[in-house]
């Protein structure tokens, strides 16, 4: 069992009998939120704590912020420190958490300070896919400690936490535009809009225990047994009875994974759903359309979310699940002009390119471009299931039959079309249908609904798991 | 001031429901005095050959609706409001 060890401690046992500080803000009692037993240390006056400590059993590097030391501004000598516990945990291989609360560099020590930040940068980037970066946001964090946690891979902000380059201040004195701390960066602006925002949290409690959550499912696995998990009756009625109906794509997730795990970027480009959890105690990254949004349509923002998403799964080695119900990328001019084709292709490059174990399940449908940007076989599926009466096509029989045939239908009768483009319907269902697209190895099996964790889990541990060698860029 | 003024008109607007998708309204399952939730359903688009809801964005009174079946809605028009 791995102790608490604050770096630069005098070798006592932290002292917990005190009672708690009377501001909630300090480190100690923030860090003790992050470990399995009570256990922060204060900051000293570089103004940065450092800890290491147990969570769920298997040790995390962490640093916190002071916001009791000048309103937590970085000092050379706490940039110094964060570097410290960044490269100890790379060295370690084990997550680091950091917990943000901070004006930005310290303006008193000149650009000393600013070099320190700048160290701290250099030493994410390279620990960047080496071990998982947490960053919790607790309370302002302005300039450089915004791009601190920016440059990782996960961003949880308490309802307390503001992120930005600029404050409000030097914004209504260059622009002369005012607005609030709360509204130029609040939780819900990186929430939905930016995109800077992982996981948003009610308060410390809650984001520095999604930090925990994150950090076990991240960190490479240690020595559970992943057991079989068992079947899920209730998938076989999870689906809207009626093809063409869109539905919330949350419950099915959820009979498919041990619990609810943990959801990533949850109202931005809802229309994709990106999520970390458990199947039969194996990590696992579903990447999900939902049809309830969008229709599940891909957009550019979509792409983009899931990319990232994919990398990072990728980064560490956590296998990826695409659940897969999609009707095609969203018309639009918005959309091509929006960068659809580059924020597409990132979610292409990152399937292609991923050697993690990569699973998918075309449930009902998968159309065209999008079905490839969903993880098809061609691009290194390990695995592609579908359940019966999937349709997976260049496009709906209907639309298909309306481009081949166009011309022969047009020639008809009102009357005679109908029962020829019915005919027709029929014939494209046939040539698509998943008989032949498992004869052509386009889809591995077509799987009953109930064991599809059972069979996702099977497909899991008979491929090769690997890893990505990259960082992880904030794409 | 510009994006200032747009930010105010932003929230302003958050009583009128737009559609995410274009689309041909199928079903309204709203008028005016209907109480409903965050993310009930106001009515049912035809788009991408599927049938996609637009989704109240807020709990309150629909107070007044402007679409019917057959109308064909944009991204920026007004299906409903709410208050």
């Amino acid at each position: 069992m791995t102790h608490t060890l604050p770096i630069g401690h005098d070798g006592r046992p932290p002292d917990t009998s005190r009672p708690r500080p009377a501001d909630d803000r300090c480190p100690r009692r923030r860090l003790s939120l992050l470990f399995d037993h009570s256990g922060g240390s204060d900051a000293d006056s570089s103004g940065v704590a450092v800890a290491r400590g147990p969570v769920h059993g298997r040790p995390v590097h962490a640093f916190c912020i002071d916001p009791g030391v000048r309103g937590g501004a970085l000092s050379r000598a706490g940039c110094a420190r964060i570097v410290g516990v960044v490269e100890a945990a790379s060295r370690e291989g084990v997550p680091v958490v950091g917990l943000w609360h901070s004006g930005g560099a310290r303006i008193d020590e000149g650009v000393d300070a600013l070099d320190g930040v700048g160290s701290v940068f250099r030493a994410m980037v390279r620990a960047s896919g080496v071990v998982p970066q947490i960053s919790v946001v607790l309370g302002p964090a302005a300039g450089g400690a915004a791009y601190g946690p920016a440059l990782t891979d996960v961003v949880v902000m308490s309802d307390e936490a503001r992120m930005f380059v600029t404050g409000p201040e030097v914004i209504r004195q260059v622009t002369g535009e005012q607005i609030g701390m709360r509204e130029l960066g609040g939780p819900d602006v990186h929430h939905e809009m930016s995109g800077v925002a992982h996981v948003r949290a009610r308060d410390d409690d809650a984001a520095v225990g999604a930090a925990r959550q994150l950090a076990a499912l991240l960190r490479t696995p240690g020595r559970d047994e992943p057991s079989a998990p068992e079947d899920r009756p209730a998938l076989r009625r999870v689906l809207p009875e009626r093809a063409v109906r869109a539905y919330d794509v949350g419950p099915l997730l959820r009979l498919l994974l041990d619990d609810d795990g943990i959801e990533l970027q949850s109202d931005r480009a809802p229309n994709i759903v990106t999520r970390l959890g458990r199947l039969g105690g194996r990590r696992v990254g579903v990447v999900a359309n939902n049809p309830i949004r969008l229709g599940g349509c891909l957009t550019a923002a979509a792409s983009e979310k899931a990319a990232r998403f994919v990398r990072m799964c990728d980064a560490f080695g956590v296998p990826v699940v695409a659940v897969v119900d999609v009707p095609g990328y969203l018309p639009g001019p918005a959309e091509e002009h929006g960068g659809v084709l580059r924020h597409g292709a990132k979610l292409l490059h990152a399937f292609a390119g991923a050697t993690t174990p990569r699973i998918t399940l075309v449930t009902r449908k998968a159309f065209g471009g999008a079905y490839l940007a969903m993880n098809a076989r061609s691009m290194g599926a390990d695995a592609v299931f579908a359940w019966p009466g999937a349709e997976i096509a260049v496009m709906g029989a209907e639309a298909a039959v309306g481009v081949l045939h166009r011309r022969a239908l047009a020639a008809l009768s009102e009357e005679e079309a109908a029962a020829r483009r019915a005919e027709l319907v029929t014939g494209q269902r046939t040539a698509t249908s998943l008989d032949r697209l498992v004869a052509h190895g386009h889809v591995d099996r077509v799987i009953d609904p109930a064991e599809t964790p059972a069979r996702i889990a099977e497909a899991l541990d008979s491929a090769a798991g690997g890893r990505s060698d990259q960082r992880n860029i904030p794409l | 001031m510009r994006q200032h003024d747009d930010r105010v008109i932003t929230r302003r607007a958050l009583r009128a429901v737009s559609p995410e998708i274009p689309g041909v309204v199928l079903e309204v399952t709203v008028r005016p005095g209907t109480a409903v939730g965050a993310g009930d359903v106001l009515c049912l688009l035809e788009s991408m050959k599927m049938e996609i809801p637009v989704l109240a964005t807020r709990a309150g009174t629909v107070v007044s609706v402007h679409v019917a079946a057959g109308d064909r809605v944009a991204v920026h028009d007004t299906v409903a409001t709410i208050e």
